[in-house]
């Protein structure tokens, strides 16, 4: 009786879900409910930028109808993307880094050509870490030892080649006339297990994000080398960027939200304006804090440019890495 | 560990809204632990706009309360329809359905209650006076001591074919294969996905585990289903013997710890834990003849190690914010969301929190045993429920569970595949455990073998190089070479008796 009155719940919240969608008329767009795509599981990043971005829009009231977020995981984000493509301009889907390297590590045939930029949202940055008794001091010693033998160094990074972790350290080494397809790369099932991994003295570096072992570092169980923003980030003042020890390289590892194919200037501009206001929110403040992201907004049109810029640096690094012949 | 954030910690545990918060979870675990396919991961991936709202602190509280809750009612269906409601709750299948089909449902679902309290409890000490040196106990776990631990998890599958060998070498086999499909992360290169994107992160087991259980058990019923007597089943008492509860203590005793310790180590978890617990308690009983048709020492120690190793993987998560298991990974993601940050500073910068939840551990193991004792009156009643009606239901929910993995009706057709291959391994006799255990530890295992090999550049020396990998081999090596010890030991016993025998006819 209790699991017939479970199910028969579940079902009418599908119903009242169905019926939800409804409304019609010629006012402007939005004409609609409005569904933001992340195309993983609940709980991962993609998910909490979605639900972050439909908590913050609703909450200081900037979007007057409703935002459902609709988990779409699999395949990277493929499986998100491609429902995304098939969607009319009321549906959204969150994006970063994976939108290009899918497509130019040949596992997709989605471009990002293919999708409306709306914006980018956040950044978080890229770390290279050793155990708090390593013999590497610094980021140049770590580099030069790494350029005598590739081999010798052993370096964490999850889940996956080709991810931000992995192609923020082939860039550091192209730049440091190191081949990037020499490295040695042992691959983790995910950043805490690199983490892990390190602790233990099972790797001898790591490269991931910064947030991953910011307070590994603060407690002093490992040392962070360098980080890969443009300028010292707030809290540890001690840990140089790579540029501060001379290795000329930004690398943010972003995350934006883009659109179906061909959306209209009209609805574009919707976007501008309510996403431009939104950041400045103290909500989406706190969220950024609470994440350890840093504030990284770009409008449509810069999107557009940074994701043509962005392509043209992944093209390179996934080629140079040897993932690709 | 220091008193005065203990009681502080206390203090907020009993708080009446944070005890709301424990037995609403507790029971919303015990719920969707006992729905196949429906599991901890899911449901506080489901809460998380919920917490939004919530102090952090509460949040946590209830996130941490589902996860244990859920360990309490994964055996519920194990025992009462041989349906694992998750990984952790197989081994529970073992005994725990033959109990049911004793006339014992009763006994049984009371004994795995009380193991899962008892085996929480020492958990939660364990927890407050051995959470640092035990995580950096796990720290010396690299790829050799995991490939290795996955190994004795496997070895198991000896101990669970006894009699038939070969055809549960042959689910093994079926089971590693299964787990090559996806992308390899060492490599990047898709393995079997047959073009189809949503294979790329591989087979779900627990798709795998509710279409050989689930769909598999009611196909297989169907078959006799015009068969069934018609009597009423028993259901015997709603409360366990002396005789149970003196062959038990022992084995929820021994379990307890090693489940604690077992969930310590990321990636490792409730399905190894309980498994091992299980085999280790089976080479060590004198009754291991009993194990397998109805041993109740044989449900209650797997019963108590799960629950022990699901408040241990709470150990790397809130000392070094490290996810030991899918659960605490969806934790983390909304805790961060809601600033608090679990890691090396947590202890020192808000002690409070981290000694709420674990005082909040002792009110939920205490506020669960209680509740899933009542429920066992309730319970026992779906075994009276006509096949007509209770099949569809199994069926229904086995489909909501799939969908909920991944929200992909891809994952139907799987389920429907392996369902039709669990009744096949049903018909023909062929041990359903080792394929899902191999599938559950198969890619684990691989990827940790080759970055093992890779960091010591080729030497297999790796795997004897530490105190703890050795100690590893020797386990796997008992544990392979028992059912040989077994047979010779009969031997022994039986030539003994001939001669006594012959002794007595001259």
């Amino acid at each position: 009786m209790r699991k017939l009155a479970f199910v028969s719940l579940l079902i009418l919240t599908f119903v009242i879900a169905g019926c939800s969608g409804n409304a019609s008329g010629t006012q402007e767009y939005p004409k609609k409910n409005i569904e933001i795509v992340a195309p993983a599981s609940p709980g991962g990043g993609w998910d909490l930028t979605a639900r972050s971005l439909e908590k913050v829009l609703t909450d200081e009231k900037l979007v007057k109808e409703n935002i459902n977020v609709v988990n779409k995981p699999g395949g990277g984000g493929e499986v998100g993307w491609k429902y995304l493509k098939s969607k009319d301009a009321h549906t959204l889907a969150v994006n970063s880094s994976l939108v290009l390297t899918n497509n130019l590590l040949g596992q997709s045939e989605l471009t990002y050509k293919q999708f409306t930029p709306i914006a980018t949202l956040a950044t978080e940055w890229q770390a290279l870490a050793v155990p708090a008794d390593s013999k590497y001091k610094s980021a140049t010693e770590f580099m030069e030892a790494v350029k005598k033998d590739p081999s010798k160094v052993k370096i964490g990074v999850g889940p996956g080649l080709g991810n931000d972790d992995h192609l923020s350290i082939v860039q550091a080494a192209s730049e440091y006339d190191i081949n990037p397809s020499k490295l040695n790369f042992l691959v983790y099932q995910g950043g805490g297990d690199v983490v892990t991994a390190l602790l233990g003295g099972h790797v001898d570096a790591v490269t991931t994000s910064l947030s991953e072992v910011k307070d590994q570092h603060l407690a002093g169980k490992l040392r962070i080398l360098a980080v890969s923003s443009d300028k010292p980030v707030e809290g540890l003042e001690d840990v140089p960027t790579w540029k501060e020890e001379g290795i000329d390289l930004v690398f943010p590892h972003w995350r934006g939200i883009m659109g179906p194919p061909d959306m209209t200037e009209e609805e574009i501009a919707y976007w501008d304006k309510k996403l431009s206001k939104m950041v400045e929110t103290e909500q989406w403040k706190k969220v950024l804090e609470n994440n350890d992201w840093e504030g990284f907004y770009k409008n449509s049109e810069e999107t557009k440019k940074f994701m043509k810029e962005q392509h043209d640096l992944y093209q390179r690094l996934v080629k140079e890495s040897g993932l690709v012949k | 560990m220091d008193i005065s954030s203990f009681l502080d910690g206390l203090s907020i545990a009993v708080q009446p809204i944070n005890i709301l918060w424990i037995i609403l979870g507790g029971f919303l675990g015990t719920i969707v632990g006992m729905l196949p396919g429906l599991g901890p991961a899911t449901a506080v991936a489901v809460l998380i706009p919920v917490t939004f709202g919530m102090n952090p602190v509460s949040a946590i509280i209830l996130m941490a309360a589902i996860y244990y809750g859920a360990m309490y009612g994964g055996s519920r269906s194990s025992i009462l329809l041989n349906t694992p409601g998750d990984g952790s709750a197989i081994a529970a299948t073992f005994d725990g359905y033959p109990m049911a089909k004793k006339g014992q449902a009763g006994e049984a679902l009371a004994i795995s209650a009380v193991a899962s309290f008892i085996g929480g409890l020492m958990a939660v000490v364990g927890f407050i006076f051995l959470a640092e040196p035990l995580a950096n106990f796990a720290l010396k776990f690299g790829p050799a001591e995991y490939f290795l631990l996955m190994l004795l998890t496997l070895s198991a599958i000896v101990a669970l074919s006894i009699g038939r060998m070969i055809k549960g070498f042959l689910a093994m086999m079926v089971g590693l294969a299964l787990s090559t499909v996806g992308i390899d992360t060492q490599t990047g290169v898709y393995r079997f996905t047959m073009g189809i994107p949503h294979l790329s992160e591989g087979i779900d087991f627990l798709i795998v585990i509710i279409g050989v259980y689930a769909i598999g058990e009611v196909l297989y019923n169907f078959l006799n289903i015009d068969k069934q007597k018609k009597e009423k089943k028993k259901v015997g008492k709603v409360w366990f013997s002396k005789e149970q509860w003196k062959r038990s203590k022992w084995p929820i005793l021994r379990s307890g710890p090693l489940g604690f310790i077992i969930g310590v180590l990321p990636g490792a978890g409730g399905s190894i834990a309980s498994m091992i617990s299980y085999t280790s308690e089976k080479q060590i009983s004198k009754r291991t003849e009993e194990f397998g048709e109805g041993a109740v020492e044989g449900l209650a120690a797997p019963e108590s190690s799960n629950n022990a190793a699901s408040v241990g993987a709470m150990i790397p998560l809130l000392t070094m914010g490290i996810p030991g298991s899918g659960t605490t990974a969806v934790m983390l993601g909304a805790l961060i969301m809601l600033g608090l940050r679990p890691g090396p500073l947590l202890f020192e910068q808000q002690p409070e929190t981290a000694w709420a939840l674990i005082n909040s551990m002792f009110i939920g193991n205490l506020a669960l045993v209680i509740i899933n004792i009542a429920m066992v009156g309730l319970l026992v009643k779906i075994l009276d429920t006509p096949a007509k009606v209770l099949y569809p239901i199994i069926v229904l929910l086995a489909f909501i569970g799939t969908y909920t993995l991944s929200y992909s009706v891809i994952d139907f057709f799987l389920l429907l595949i392996f369902g039709l291959f669990g009744l096949m391994m049903k018909v023909m006799d062929i041990p359903i455990a080792p394929l899902v255990l191999a599938l559950i530890v198969g890619t684990d295992m691989e990827q940790n073998f080759r970055m093992a090999v890779l960091s010591s550049n080729g030497s297999l020396g790796v795997f004897f190089s530490s105190g703890v990998s050795i100690g590893l081999v020797i386990l796997t090596m008992l544990s392979l070479c028992y059912p040989l010890i077994l047979k010779l030991a009969k031997r022994k016993k039986n030539m003994s008796e001939d001669e006594d025998q012959v002794y007595k006819s001259s």
